[in-house]
């Protein structure tokens, strides 16, 4: 596995901030009734951090985290299936203005399964997607209302998002190489 | 960690670790019942066979909801009914069943190891719904569910498990499992039903039951089954009652916190009292609700680890 780096921690909350001034932008109203819906795992950790910075905008929002595992479109193709994380939906989700959080848009299959999810816990009014990283090329017709970063790579490579340092990677936006 | 077995045959065999990550998985899925939506896609597609060549009623009904809230297609089979009252073999009859291509067998059977047997055997997964006096780790789960809630944890929790250990499956489940996550064990009864030699697995073995129960944290009540009353294991269900019955005036030696379970389906006032089953120190219903939960969990990792 080879990796390099394609944007630093700087960058990278940079792109975070841009994200959110992107959806206060959009949000302009003030009475709305929003919610943030991380989806795990890394959607959760930037749904804080973009929560946090609407904050600092003046909109405010509720926040949720999501699980889709027993949504995937996969289970029995694996070899093992991932992890269940938490779901936390404890805000009343008929009507509600949800913006779906994820750190990278890549096959599209993610959210496909975050909406059937997210719609058997209540009828949203308003379902849109924010993503730091959009690789532009989906297999599904789904793509983002909200994007911090445009990075087209081919399909082979990943682009792995570090919220937070931790031994041996710095924070960031890497490519990352499975190949080599 | 990650799930990586395609059968669950008992709780002897998993690690605590995976015992742990199945509770876990419960946790998750006790929310998807709480939902006005009960049900979730994961395997959808997929065909589950429940194959109790032993009769069940609370266990079957448990798997065939969860089945359904997991969105499975279901095909129950019942000794009774199958080609093993035409001289079939258990394994052609399995075999058979496995031809059709179905991805999962939950199977009860009232010979120790049947389970084991028939895993072996298949590539399809199979899942114990309880084997003769050996198993029942969906029970065990269940059980393991509850006093986590409830309690917490398991390190140092002292639970005592009273009744016919010698013949349950539900006790031997509980007790792997309960040994293996740290807590400390009594199993407590006639010494008929509850011979000295359980002191060898690492469980205290006690046959007061003021003795039993003065220091718990947890009592888990056994049924009395009457079939056995007459093979001489105790003199009759009065002087069952009399000894080892929990009643309100038991509750007097308990702590106050003490939790009181009970795998069903219950002989009131033989083992437990109406009022102590009813009281504020027992959680049976809410076993029921979680053993829902742990079979959605089950049945979720062993499909899911398949190829």
């Amino acid at each position: 596995m080879t990796s390099s780096q394609l944007f630093d921690a700087e960058q990278m909350m940079s792109g975070i901030r841009d994200l959110a001034r992107q959806i206060a932008d959009h949000f302009t109203d003030s009475d709305r009734d929003i919610a943030l819906v991380g989806i795990h795992q890394l959607g959760v950790p930037l749904a804080r951090l973009l929560h946090e910075e609407l904050g600092k905008l003046n909109l405010k929002t509720e926040f949720g985290m999501l699980d889709i595992t027993m949504y995937r479109d996969d289970i029995g193709t694996r070899s093992m299936l991932p992890r269940i994380h938490e779901t936390v939906i404890s805000f009343d989700v008929n009507d509600k203005e949800i913006i779906l959080v994820d750190d990278v848009l890549s096959t599209g299959r993610t959210i496909r399964a975050a909406l059937d999810a997210l719609t058997d816990y209540g009828r949203p009014g308003l379902i849109r997607l924010a993503v730091l990283v959009d690789r532009g090329e989906p297999e599904f017709p789904i793509r983002a209302d909200f994007v911090g970063f445009k990075i087209a790579l081919p399909a082979e490579r990943k682009v792995l998002v570090n919220f937070e340092a931790v031994p041996g990677m710095s924070a960031g936006i890497f490519d990352v190489n499975w190949q080599k | 960690m990650q799930w990586k077995r395609k059968d669950l045959l008992g709780l002897y065999d998993l690690s605590a670790e995976e015992i742990t990550f199945i509770l876990d998985t419960a946790a998750e899925f006790k929310k998807v019942s709480e939902r006005r939506v009960k049900k979730v896609p994961a395997l959808r597609g997929m065909t589950v066979v429940n194959f109790f060549v032993e009769p069940s009623t609370r266990t079957r009904v448990s798997f065939e909801l969860a089945e359904q809230r997991l969105s499975a297609d279901i095909v129950n089979m019942q000794a009774q009914a199958s080609s093993l009252l035409k001289g079939e073999t258990m394994l052609d009859t399995v075999k058979n069943i496995e031809a059709l291509q179905v991805d999962l067998v939950v199977m009860r059977h009232s010979a120790t190891g049947a389970q084991n047997f028939i895993a072996d055997r298949l590539k399809c997964g199979v899942i114990n719904a309880g084997d003769g006096a050996h198993e029942h780790p969906t029970q065990g789960l269940l059980d393991l569910f509850t006093i986590r809630e409830k309690k917490g944890g398991f390190k140092g929790l002292n639970v005592s498990i009273v009744g016919d250990i010698l013949h349950s499956r539900v006790a031997r489940s509980n007790i792997w499992g309960l040994l293996k996550l740290g807590a400390n064990v009594t199993v407590a009864g006639p010494s008929t039903l509850v011979p000295r030699e359980f002191e060898e697995i690492g469980v205290r073995v006690c046959h007061n039951l003021k003795d039993a129960v003065a220091n718990a944290d947890v009592v888990n009540l056994l049924r009395i089954q009457h079939e056995r009353q007459n093979n001489g294991f105790f003199p009759g269900i009065g002087e069952y009652s009399a000894n080892f019955g929990v009643k309100a005036a038991t509750m007097e030696w308990m702590k106050p916190d003490t939790l009181i379970m009970h795998p069903g389906p219950i002989n009131r006032d033989v083992e437990l009292a109406g009022e102590v089953a009813d009281g504020e120190n027992s959680v049976i219903l809410e076993q029921v609700t979680n053993g829902l939960a742990v079979r959605m969990a089950v049945l979720f990792l062993v499909a899911g680890c398949r190829k």
